[in-house]
């Protein structure tokens, strides 16, 4: 039976740990909040190591907190961070994504920095500053910065946060022992698409979705084991999925997978979600690595980053390459279906007249692989990190809150 | 007919197949020995990386299967201007590049977006009065795709 609008907004019968508002997707000012209290806090994934293999090697990295940084390996062979902004007159310094630079330049005044951070030169310092200002004052402002979980990079804008190590705890666990090779990233995408970060996020914490995968269905939902995947949860609002073995040849044309990974079962599968927006999936031959930078409530870029091993043969890099690319590629089967998920979320939820007032979590199912639990958990952190409640944030929809 | 004239035949009627989504036309134009790679370059992690690589019959499989999966159905309009033509004389083989753009139209007719823009390079049999495609690099400057596409482009 449908609905009137009334109650069509009415809250959902079920516990208010099992749907969210869909304000927390399209509230300017809770995006803003989520900016200070979760991104500027957390540990996120800028890079993996491989993109910076030799000294003065640097990547730039858009912060989903706002501000862009450098990630540089210096001469050192250390990899630090910093702030991307010249502390003269505070200018981007670095503008490319990737390079390699011994002095790192600002071309608005010539002001230069090595590697490490240190000013090196100040364009006529003498006259202009006389002994006023030296070098040594206006080094850059460093990040955080540590190498963790298979030779991610990742930063830290908050000085005072828990260690990498702290944050992430047994969250790893699973896919850990298969990220002890060296690997290399040879499939970098970055996605734009008008959706909430956390949408996105969902979709990799919930495999209920994969009634929108035909290939998933015809390899995963209709084989043993698919139904027997549990969730594991883990503080900080991680969780992991267990493995299963896929069976590829079901999808026609796909053939089993040629290589698998290094200890990881034949056709095997393992996830890990980690809180606000990173996901690690190790499927059979691919490591797939997502990091979600949101830009404002309705407005998402993800990157994806695809690694095989560095030991990895012509041959095995081609069949990874291909395996990869045949469901997660620009092109691919899955990653299409799921940007049209959330893009189709993101329409609707940004009519607030008319959209969705609630999503549900509201599965349970033992904690095997269609139970939503993975989202309860992630709301259940996000609340205790923004100080509100998922399914009522502002206090105003729910009468006994 | 020169082989210019073949080749730009080719390549437009490809591009008419592919917009109507008329698959077996664009399969048709294809030689069996057809290979067709989608290749850009990544300067965040300094190498080329390849998106799509299928020969005839994976191609021919990939729209096959399209019915059974989600996709976007905005249309795709390509836009191709051929650049340049070389064959040597005699020879059965054409080298043809060509520019691409690629406009996407949202299915209420309401916004038409560039949805990526890159270079066409083809391999062209030519026998006769007859041109076939042989190998097709579509090398793209475009690498935020958005959704992204189950078609190729």
């Amino acid at each position: 039976m449908s609905r009137t609008a009334a109650q069509w907004a009415a809250p959902p019968t079920l516990p208010a740990t099992h749907f969210v508002d869909t304000r927390l997707y399209t509230d300017e000012g809770l995006f803003r909040e989520e900016q200070e209290k979760i991104f500027r806090r957390t540990w996120i994934l800028a890079c993996h190591e491989s993109e910076l293999a030799q000294a003065y090697d640097y990547r730039t990295f858009r912060h989903p907190a706002g501000p862009s940084l450098i990630v540089v390996r210096g001469d050192d062979g250390v990899v630090r961070a910093f702030y991307n902004v010249c502390p003269h007159r505070g200018n981007v310094i670095l503008c490319d994504p990737a390079g390699s630079a011994r002095a790192m330049t600002c071309i608005f005044h010539s002001w230069t920095f090595d590697s490490r951070g240190n000013c090196t030169g100040i364009s006529r310092r003498k006259e202009g500053y006389q002994d006023r200002l030296g070098a040594c004052d206006v080094g850059l402002c460093s990040v955080r910065c540590a190498i963790g979980c298979g030779g991610f990079v990742w930063v830290n804008l908050d000085d005072g946060a828990p260690s990498l190590s702290e944050f992430i705890g047994d969250a790893l666990g699973s896919v850990a022992p298969h990220l002890q090779e060296p690997m290399e990233v040879f499939h970098y995408q970055r996605v734009s698409v008008r959706t909430n970060f956390k949408l996105w996020h969902d979709t990799n914490s919930e495999f209920y979705h994969d009634y929108m995968h035909y290939f998933n269905r015809v390899t995963g939902m209709r084989q043993p084991g698919y139904f027997a995947r549990k969730y594991e949860l883990f503080p900080n609002g991680h969780a992991s999925v267990g493995s299963m073995q896929v069976q590829y040849d079901s999808y026609e044309g796909s053939g089993a997978r040629a290589i698998g990974w290094s200890g990881l079962a034949p056709g095997g599968w393992l996830l890990v979600d980690v809180f606000p927006g990173m996901t690690f999936n190790l499927r059979t031959s691919v490591l797939r690595v997502d990091t979600a930078i949101p830009i404002g409530p309705n407005e998402l870029v993800i990157e994806l980053r695809g690694l095989g091993l560095k030991k990895d043969t012509a041959d095995e890099r081609a069949a990874r390459i291909r395996d990869h690319n045949a469901i997660w590629g620009p092109f691919g089967r899955n990653l299409h279906e799921d940007l049209l998920g959330v893009q189709g979320q993101g329409a609707a939820m940004s009519d607030e007249t008319t959209g969705a007032k609630w999503v549900l979590h509201g599965r349970e199912e033992g904690s095997t692989i269609h139970d939503e639990v993975g989202m309860r958990h992630y709301y259940a952190e996000w609340g205790k990190r923004m100080g509100r409640v998922a399914s009522d944030p502002f206090g105003d929809r729910i009468e006994s809150s | 007919m020169s082989a210019r004239t073949l080749v730009e035949d080719l390549v437009y009627r490809g591009c008419l197949y592919l917009d109507a989504r008329d698959f077996d036309g664009f399969l048709g134009l294809c030689d069996p020995e057809f290979r067709y790679t989608v290749r850009t370059f990544s300067p965040e992690i300094r190498q080329e990386m390849i998106w799509l690589d299928h020969d005839l019959a994976g191609l021919a499989l990939l729209f096959r299967n399209l019915p059974r999966h989600n996709s976007d159905h905005a249309l795709l309009s390509r836009h191709v201007t051929l650049y340049t033509v070389d064959a040597g004389q005699g020879s059965s083989r054409a080298e043809a590049v060509s520019g691409l753009q690629v406009f996407r139209t949202t299915l209420d007719g309401g916004s038409t977006s560039l949805f990526a823009v890159g270079k066409l390079y083809d391999t062209v049999k030519v026998e006769g009065d007859q041109a076939r495609l042989l190998r097709r690099i579509v090398k793209l400057d475009t690498r935020m795709l958005g959704i992204g596409s189950h078609i190729p482009l």
